[in-house]
């Protein structure tokens, strides 16, 4: 069998899912994209609190992530539902990335009902041609994956995320891509991540990123100990910002660090990355898949069920503890590795399999589901 | 001038519903998945939002009064706040500030409720017995004055003649300065407006509310025409004031239980304002 079954794309890029997206393109679009895809079966909609205002600063930001979300090679066909005329530019920015998109506009069907009897028929016609592609054989240099830990403990840095880190390097090792996110996380472990990057100047990159966030938080004259760590975090046994952060920068093993990323952009080449993103569990998941992730891999102490609407996400428990109380919502347990009866190594590897096996088609916990949280990171305010 | 019979669901505190819902409210991104679950419910509402975790300052105080706000609105009869259980904005305080001032709150935590499944079963049985209690509930006359209005737009020359049209009618009314229509519709929302007028420029698309009924106006003919169906008002020809006297007309009808252009449609929007970046 080959490692992984995907779709190979116009783009050159290929996906591990064959999804038909219904995307608001901005907040008026919500009810028709919902209805649209619940009319068009199998279909998913997203959408999200944007609304187009003219003038609004962070517009670039939430226009590039929305397109690279759109453009993520686990889509299959996009229908790009439009309040106005204005919002065909999306369009035709998701088509220049190569991804098929059709827009159904509001506006021409006189309102939400007309829109959804039109929009649901052009997602028909595109779960009609996506369901024709079969998966093929996939090279495993073509995976790139977000590496996450959300709802954090005292084993996270132990347990699941050293285990990550394994998993992360088998996959560096093998020429894929992995991307570290949550720069609120890694403050702390600057130096450590800036002495592995490829480059001297990709190293002062990744201090300034972190030391920039940090700078923009005392300039807003708040605490980040307000929010760092989080209730859940300090009730799982963390006690600072700095041990929260040593342990989630073991997500990303010990490979060289290639560069870093805006939110939401895509590397160019296969590697280990880090991307500007918050903690904020999904509007760093959003990032990342925007970002060209097709799988995600979410270490949680605490026990979070969250997905994305397009990408597989992969849960892993940092005690096994949490795994027991939540079925249904945990893929793979790392807590074994706490009584001894697993190592770091064979956790890694298990993580490692089970990616393989995700990006033949297995699907996660929170596929299964059906969870689908979607937020978009803003930057500027009125 | 005639005042309207006016009806709808005397809370508690002194106020008046002119809904009746079953708000399902997550407290975080995360309990979105379940709220929206529970929200399928025939008679339920629920708030589908991106917020609630690693806000900081000024945003998480705002955050909080606003979730806070639209749960404590008069609409809402009953509200069953959704938590994970590692989020800044717990639920489970959130729940317990809001039962201290109104009857019917509940919660469900997802991570302590043992996962998914069992938050979703947890949710459902409480849904199910609230939405039996407020279907039970008869709509009764309200006193004059016990339901206020907000309107979105500060600046539009039809926002003078409207109030004084909807205060002769006998409802006071407000008016937002929120530059963001959605953030507009959440803060009248959480400052206890019933029902919201909503007055839409050029190239401006209508929203509804999960909290409220948004009486759409088209301030502009061609956007009209080519939403119709999303309006309830389009742009009507004569003056100011005749225009006004339309719209109240509208609001008192909506208020009585004419169900909004949005409401048929189902657009349940939630459009917060952050006032900081997410850590």
């Amino acid at each position: 069998m080959s490692e992984l079954l995907g779709y190979p794309r116009d783009s050159g890029r290929w996906g591990i899912r064959n999804h038909v997206l219904i995307l608001a393109a901005r907040a008026a679009a919500n009810r028709a994209a919902e209805l649209i895809a619940d009319k068009s079966g199998g279909a998913i909609a997203v959408g999200h609190e944007w609304e187009a205002r003219p003038g609004d600063a962070d517009a670039e930001l939430i226009v590039r992530t929305l397109v690279g979300f759109a453009a993520n090679p686990n889509v299959g066909g996009v229908v790009l539902v439009a309040a106005t005329d204005a919002d065909r530019e999306l369009a035709d920015e998701i088509a220049a990335r190569g991804q098929t998109v059709e827009t159904v506009v509001m506006t021409e069907h006189g309102g939400t009902l007309g829109t959804v009897d039109a929009g649901a028929e052009l997602a028909r016609r595109l779960s009609g041609a996506a369901a024709r592609c079969r998966p093929q054989p996939m090279p495993l240099t073509a995976l790139s994956v977000g590496l996450e830990c959300g709802g954090s403990d005292a084993w996270s840095g132990i347990t699941a995320n050293p285990a990550l880190g394994i998993a992360s390097d088998r996959l560096i090792a093998a020429g894929a891509t992995a991307i570290l996110a949550e720069v609120p996380e890694l403050v702390g472990a600057e130096r450590f991540l800036a002495s592995r990057a490829v480059t001297p100047d990709i190293g002062r990159q990744v201090i300034a990123l972190i030391e920039g966030f940090e700078r923009s938080v005392r300039e807003l004259g708040v605490d980040i100990r307000g929010a760092q760590p989080t209730p859940g975090n300090i009730h799982g046994g963390l006690t600072t910002i700095e041990e929260k952060s040593l342990g989630a920068a073991r997500k990303a093993g010990t490979a060289p660090i290639q560069g870093v990323l805006a939110y939401a952009q895509a590397p160019s080449r296969p590697g280990l990355y880090i991307m500007d993103t918050p903690g904020h569990d999904i509007e760093q998941m959003v990032g990342l898949v925007a970002g060209g992730c097709q799988a995600i891999a979410f270490t949680t102490g605490r026990g979070t069920p969250t997905g994305s609407p397009i990408a597989p996400c992969l849960k892993i428990s940092t005690n096994s503890r949490i795994y027991e109380r939540m079925p249904g919502d945990i893929d793979l347990d790392a807590g074994g590795i706490i009584d001894g009866s697993k190592t770091v190594e064979s956790v890694g590897d298990a993580i490692f399999e089970t990616l393989l096996e995700i990006g033949r088609g297995r699907r996660t916990c929170s596929e299964l589901r059906g969870n689908s949280e979607f937020a978009i990171r803003r930057v500027h305010y009125d | 001038m005639r005042s309207c019979d006016l009806t709808g669901y005397p809370r508690c505190d002194g106020t008046a519903g002119v809904r009746n819902l079953m708000l399902v409210l997550p407290s975080v991104v995360c309990a979105t998945q379940v709220a929206r679950e529970l929200g399928k419910a025939a008679g339920a509402v629920a708030i589908v939002h991106q917020h609630g975790c690693l806000h900081v300052g000024d945003d998480l105080a705002h955050t909080e009064r606003m979730l806070v706000g639209a749960a404590l609105n008069p609409n809402i009869g009953a509200v069953l706040i959704v938590g994970l259980g590692c989020e800044t904005v717990q639920g489970a305080s959130l729940a317990r500030t809001l039962s201290e001032r109104r009857p019917r709150v509940d919660y469900v935590g997802i991570q302590e409720a043992g996962g998914t499944a069992q938050a979703l079963a947890q949710g459902r049985a409480i849904v199910d017995g609230r939405l039996a209690q407020l279907s039970a509930t008869p709509r009764v006359a309200l006193e004059r004055g016990t339901v206020r209005v907000g309107i979105d737009r500060a600046g539009d020359p039809l926002v003078e003649p409207l109030r004084e049209a909807l205060e002769t009618r006998g409802f006071p009314t407000c008016v937002a300065e929120t530059a963001s229509v959605g953030g507009a519709h959440v803060e009248l929302a959480a400052a206890g407006m019933q029902a919201i007028v909503s007055l839409c420029g050029p190239g401006e698309p209508p929203l509804g509310s999960a909290i409220c009924p948004v009486i759409a106006v088209a301030r502009d003919r061609e956007m009209y025409l080519a939403l119709a169906d999303d309006f309830d008002l389009g742009a009507i020809e004569g003056t100011h004031r005749e225009h006004a006297q339309l719209i109240a007309e509208t609001v008192a009808s909506v208020c009585a239980g004419e169900p909004t252009a949005a409401e048929r449609r189902g657009a349940l929007d939630f459009v917060l304002q952050r006032l900081a970046v997410t850590m």
